[in-house]
């Protein structure tokens, strides 16, 4: 192996940059890092080189541990979006550079650089000064210097980024071709698909510093695991549907699991990817051909004219209770949107316009890997923190998605002692461990370790006890909510004591306006419990007859979202006091989760000042969900 | 000649390009007729004064002992200046363009304030710290040691005075050369000092000249700092603006503007070379 | 500016002018920077066979500058070499009395100072530069020469001024050195006072005089000297000034314009202090002989020679030039400087004359 990352991880300040991240880089492979600005994948690639020192996890190159060497000591070859190639030095001495800092002989390094010249397709240059080279050119320079003292590895960050587009395709090709040629392993990173595509041996997609699918070219693209590759490398159509036998129900359609997919456990949720390409349009009310797997009528949304393709938006009727993932669903939207392409010759024979009545079917599809709701439950050993407990592993297995038990130990010598009550709470729910169940011991302070857990492990809900009388813990588990919300963006579930099943769900859009996330939060949450949701909103005083409309209006377009998830939803309001009438209506009601929105916007994660979230958590004795 | 009034150091920019001339030329004469009494016509008077008594008197005038002592110790003071600057100046730069501190704003501020601060002030305070009388002054003068009233003096409010134009110069490029040629350098196996010595400063090079040479015009026009620090010494501490002045005000003005058109002389050649150089883009667009 | 030919030739040619161009620039900026280098080490590079030189440090209030560089300096060079054979080399500045005292306070290495009025001399003392009043242990109490105030004016006196008192009416305008860095300025203050006082007018006529006389000002010099360069520039119709820099230049031919002697005026009396804390001890008997040589009849011929009254009033007498005057007197007669400074300059002329002239 070339390189081998472990646990890599890099933060700057409070935002984790690059999370986690282990990967093995295979000798003379070219290695593409793909990932949007902002994503850590320069961050990464800086680590290798030695620029930024990771803040844990390890690199080798080669087998030797290089995790703290310097830059000079790593033998990388790096190669900049901006060149940089030495302006005061001609094309020769830039690629002599680093022989001359290695004190090769003057003769050897005369060859080597007419090597070099040669390979890079600039030979009589040398004696040039880069000023008087284009664009492409420096980078060649550039990365002859790079690759003139033979280095470990080579490392190139975006090094077509700064290139018009004919000069970018033709040094993808140089590049290609001279990696090929010297067998050196090289890592690239980029932000575009088609470099990616063209250029790669593997590629390794990166989101919000997390390692998300490492594969070959075609195998990402028509068989991603997850939802941010499928939408992120080429656009994807992902429809969420039910396992149902051997077939995937998607409201009225029923599609047959591929043979090649894990097995589904029936009724748990199944989300299938297909590509534009795969969409198959047809005018009219025609039969669906062989092998076309129908997904029944719709309407043409819109269409775009894009070259050789045209982009077909198309919004489908018959399957609602499928969740459509990419395209979003647009709030309030009943049919669900599919993305089409079809070639220049399809659409010369058969004009589409918008508003046509078409059928829909699609050619092939490919099963996600099965991913619910992410759940970290945080155990502190107090008694409230353990109906948490229960309560979160009732609820990581219904939403089908990871769970990890969370645990801080404040020294190493209690780490034993906090994985044995972890154990212990496992087998008290008959809960065996699997991928998708962990348990976990950190060490160090509780509120900073649970955050990074949180954010580190891209947790969508986070289980905290809820307040307990007379318990010291009771400050710090504040804290933690507030930090989580505010900082991690985890919903946070406060859990006095655990509720035996997650059938009915209260979901309160009191105290302002009813918020979006809440909603699909607890969409999320009832779909994959198969809970009913009550959309309950209160108005502390009589309002104006268009307010109570615009509201009414909100609180249908809620419960029309919520019925498009599959979820089965009513509204109730109620006038008068916000608290008193909330927790009326949860005792009422006899609800096992109460959803309630976090404020957002500067200063919030301060949920315990808003008015009616602090005596609702105090009070109510129900779990409490509160969505950043 | 400069005066001692403060000025900001000036971006070394190329003459003007030509344009084909507009529909009218009024303007042209327009800036001339400003520019004549404002500018030419002053210069114009140094250089008819020091020729009213003919070369004969002009080289007799420039050929005093003392007017040769000024000229040269001047120029001595300029090298100094201008070397001393190069070093510190260059450092100066390097330290507040690639170094993240708290308060590294401030000082780069605080470090430009002397353009700001009128130079007979930046005098002022050399000497009340430094002097016989000054804060640390004082606890130096029973060992013997006095800066001031001393060429060292002149070369610490020169130094002073003219580092700004050298940050003026050095820092725009260090700030424009973006951290990744360092980065290459490193992952190539330059140590810090080989990049610095081998990358950075060579990219500098236009910078540090032009930082140099303002120096140096600088240094050998100051006057009002001068006046307070050298003792005005004939022979000893007299810079050649002091003997202009101080001769210009005994009344001998042929003997003032003799060194005063030679001070112009160099100056003007000086910024002809700077401007010559300067006009050489750093890094035209490929 | 310097290559506006170079577009219009053809390329070939145009690349061999640049490349001429870039080499000649470079070419001649290091012939030019090699130039001034060699010119300023010139002195290093040609090392003269003589001993070095002693030296002396003499600071001098500004009219002394010729009196004293081509007269008194010289001559005492050469009488020191043929007493001892060393050669004296005399490094010396001349500005304002006033900004001299300031600079030998803030601590200038002067091992003789000659300042125009004994006041700058106290406040050498005040200052500890000078462990007492040890000018009065020099000869004639430390003065080393004297010279009148007098009017100067226009070639044939336009305003027909013949006294201090005609130079009160409006419409006269008097260039007239800085009492406050000018030692020579302190003296005319006190001549344009006293003087009334001396022709037996009282204390009101006197500051009447001199207030009408400051009304009329309007240029002030820092020193006496610059104040003459103003006025030889064309400035003002009067000059209020030494009687030696009026007689000096006219001697020469320098000066065109007219002495009118007063009725009564002062004289001026300049004071030699030697701030023995500035000299090293193996100098001191140089500057014991320099001073020495100061009250020499030769020198005191010299500084006849230069326009300034001897204090051997021998050595006046037979000098035409020397115009009469029918009173004169001396800061003594006033009561001495410390007096007169608090009375007079303090007093009158800047807390009474100068507020009243403010706007």
């Amino acid at each position: 192996m070339s390189i081998v990352l472990s646990d890599v991880t890099k933060r700057f300040g409070d935002s984790l940059v690059v999370s986690r991240v282990s990967l093995e880089v295979r000798d003379g492979e070219l290695f593409v890092l793909l990932g949007s600005s902002g994503s850590g994948k320069s961050t990464l690639l800086r680590m290798v080189a030695g620029l930024l020192l990771p803040d844990s996890g390890r690199i080798e190159l080669h087998g030797r541990d290089v995790t703290y060497l310097p830059p000079q000591q790593r033998g990388t070859g790096l190669v900049f979006q901006n060149y940089s190639v030495f302006r005061h030095m001609t094309v020769a001495q830039n690629i002599e550079f680093g022989l001359r800092i290695r004190r090769t002989p003057a003769l050897r390094r005369k060859a080597r650089r007419e090597e070099l010249l040669d390979l890079v397709g600039l030979s009589g240059m040398g004696s040039r000064y880069p000023d008087q080279l284009s664009g492409g050119q420096q980078q060649r320079v550039a990365l002859a210097r790079a690759l003139a003292y033979e280095p470990a590895v080579l490392l190139l960050d975006e090094p077509f980024g700064a290139l018009d587009v004919q000069t970018r395709s033709q040094m993808r090709e140089a590049l290609k071709d001279i990696q090929r040629r010297l067998g050196v392993t090289a890592v690239l990173v980029t932000h575009d698909q088609d470099e990616a595509f063209e250029l790669a041996d593997r590629i390794g997609v990166i989101d919000h510093g997390h390692l998300l699918e490492v594969g070959a070219p075609d195998d990402l693209y028509f068989h991603p695991q997850s939802e941010f590759v499928a939408g992120f490398l080429g656009g994807g159509n992902v429809l969420a549907g039910r396992a149902e036998g051997r077939f995937i129900r998607l409201g009225s359609v029923a599609l047959p699991i591929p043979e090649a997919a894990t097995e589904q456990e029936e009724g748990a949720p199944v989300r299938i990817v297909f590509r534009p390409e795969f969409v198959v349009v047809k005018a009219g009310a025609s039969a669906p051909k062989d092998g076309v797997h129908s997904l029944g009528r719709g309407r043409v949304v819109r269409r775009t004219f894009a070259g050789a393709l045209e982009r077909v938006r198309l919004e489908v009727q018959g399957l609602q209770g499928a969740r459509p993932v990419t395209p979003p669903l647009e709030y309030g939207q009943r049919g669900t949107p599919i993305e089409a392409t079809r070639p220049a010759s399809a659409s010369e024979r058969e004009p589409l316009k918008a508003e046509d009545d078409v059928w829909v079917g699609i050619r092939s599809f490919h099963v996600l890997a099965p991913s619910g709701l992410k759940v970290l439950i945080h155990v502190d050993g107090s008694a409230v923190a353990d109906e948490g407990a229960m309560l979160g592993l009732l609820l990581g297995q219904a939403a089908g998605g990871p769970t990890t038990l969370l645990a801080v130990a404040e020294e190493s010598q209690q780490v034993e002692e906090w994985q044995r009550r972890l154990e212990e709470i496992l087998k008290r729910v008959g809960a065996a461990r699997s991928p998708w169940l962990q348990s976990r011991v950190r060490i160090g302070k509780t509120v900073p370790e649970v955050l990074a857990e949180a954010q580190e492990g891209f947790y969508e809900i986070v289980v905290v006890g809820g307040p307990a009388r007379g318990d010291r813990r009771n400050a710090l588990r504040e804290e933690l909510s507030s930090r989580l919300l505010a900082q991690a963006q985890a919903a946070v579930l406060r859990v006095k004591r655990a509720r035996p099943q997650l059938k009915r769900l209260l979901v309160c859009t009191a105290g302002g306006e009813p918020g979006k996330r809440d909603v699909v939060m607890g969409g999320r949450v009832a779909r994959r419990a198969g809970a009913v949701v009550t959309l309950f909103h209160v108005d502390r005083e009589p309002v104006s007859p268009e307010e109570d409309v615009r509201v009414k209006r909100h609180l249908e377009q809620g419960a029309a979202m919520l019925s498009a998830l599959g979820v089965q939803a009513e509204i109730r309001s109620a006038r008068g006091p916000v608290i008193e009438k909330i927790l009326d209506e949860s005792a009422a009601g006899d609800y096992d989760l109460i959803v309630l929105g976090a404020p957002t916007g500067p200063g919030s994660g301060r949920y315990g000042e808003i008015d009616h979230m602090a005596p609702v958590l105090r009070e109510a004795d129900r779990p409490i969900l509160i969505v950043p | 000649m400069e005066r001692p009034s403060p000025d900001s150091p000036a971006p070394i920019t190329g003459p003007p390009t030509r344009r084909k001339a507009g529909p009218s030329r009024l303007p042209v004469f327009g800036v001339l007729a400003i520019l004549l009494p404002l500018l030419f016509l002053p210069l114009a008077a140094v250089f008819v004064f020091a020729g009213r008594s003919g070369w004969s008197g002009f080289f007799s005038a420039l050929s005093q002992p003392d007017a040769l002592f000024a000229l040269r110790f001047s120029l001595l003071m300029g090298f100094a200046t201008a070397a001393v600057n190069s070093v510190i100046g260059t450092f100066i730069a390097y330290v507040l363009s690639k170094y993240r501190f708290p308060g590294r704003d401030a000082l780069g501020i605080l470090v430009n304030l002397p353009v700001a601060l009128p130079t007979v002030v930046v005098g002022t305070s050399l000497l009340l710290l430094w002097g016989p009388i000054g804060l640390l002054g004082k606890y130096l003068d029973p060992l013997g040691i006095q800066p001031m009233f001393s060429a060292t003096g002149i070369l610490l409010a020169h130094v002073l005075v003219t580092l700004p134009y050298m940050l003026g110069a050095v820092r725009p490029v260090l700030d424009t050369l973006e951290v990744t040629y360092e980065e290459a350098a490193y992952t190539i196996g330059a140590s810090r000092w080989q990049t610095f010595w081998l990358v950075i400063l060579p990219a500098l090079r236009g910078g540090i000249f032009t930082g140099t040479l303002l120096s140096f015009a600088h240094s050998l026009g100051e006057f009002g700092a001068t006046v307070m620090v050298s003792g005005n010494l004939r022979l000893r501490t007299q810079t050649a603006p002091l003997y202009v002045f101080a001769q210009f005000e005994a009344g001998n003005i042929e003997a003032a503007n003799a060194v005063a058109a030679v001070l112009a002389i160099i100056s003007f050649l000086l910024f002809l070379f700077l401007q010559r150089f300067a006009r050489r883009p750093e890094r035209p667009e490929a | 500016m310097l290559n506006s030919a170079g577009p219009r030739r053809p390329p070939i040619l145009r690349r061999i002018h640049v490349d001429w161009r870039g080499l000649s620039a470079r070419g001649s900026f290091l012939l030019f920077a090699l130039a001034l280098g060699i010119f300023t080490a010139w002195p290093w590079l040609t090392p003269s066979a003589m001993a070095p030189p002693r030296t002396l440090i003499v600071y001098g209030f500004s009219i002394l500058a010729e009196a004293l560089e081509d007269g008194v300096f010289p001559a005492f060079r050469d009488e020191w070499q043929s007493r001892t054979g060393q050669q004296v080399e005399f490094v010396s500045s001349f500005s304002g009395s006033g900004t001299i005292t300031n600079q030998v306070v803030l601590g200038v290495p002067a091992e003789v100072a000659i300042l125009s009025l004994e006041l700058d001399a106290f406040r050498l003392e005040d200052a500890g530069v000078l462990a007492g009043p040890t000018w009065r242990d020099l000869p004639h109490g430390g003065v080393l020469n004297r010279t009148p105030f007098i009017i100067l004016v226009r070639p044939g006196n336009p305003d027909h001024v013949t006294d201090f008192g005609d130079l009160t009416p409006p419409g006269i305008g008097i260039v007239h050195p800085d009492p406050l860095t000018s030692g020579g300025a302190q003296w005319a203050v006190l001549a344009e006072y006293g003087s009334v006082l001396f022709l037996g007018g009282d204390t009101t006529q006197a500051e009447d005089q001199l207030s009408g006389i400051w009304r009329n000002v309007v240029a002030q010099a820092s020193s006496a000297r610059g104040a003459r360069t103003q006025f030889e520039g064309g400035f003002g119709d009067v000059l209020i000034t030494y009687e030696q820099e009026a007689v000096y230049d006219l001697g020469r031919g320098r000066l065109d314009a007219e002495i009118v002697y007063p009725r009564s005026t002062i004289l001026s009396e300049h004071i030699v202090v030697v701030p023995e804390k500035n000299i090293p001890l193996q100098d001191l008997p140089l500057v014991r002989a320099f001073t020495d040589f100061l009250w020499t009849e030769r020198a005191q011929q010299i500084f006849v020679e230069y326009g300034f009254r001897s204090v051997n009033a021998e050595l006046n007498s037979g000098h035409a030039e020397f115009g009469v005057i029918e009173v004169p007197f001396t800061v003594a007669d006033l009561g001495g400087w410390k007096t007169a400074r608090a009375d007079i300059i303090q007093a009158i002329w800047k807390d009474r004359v100068l507020t009243a002239l403010r706007p």
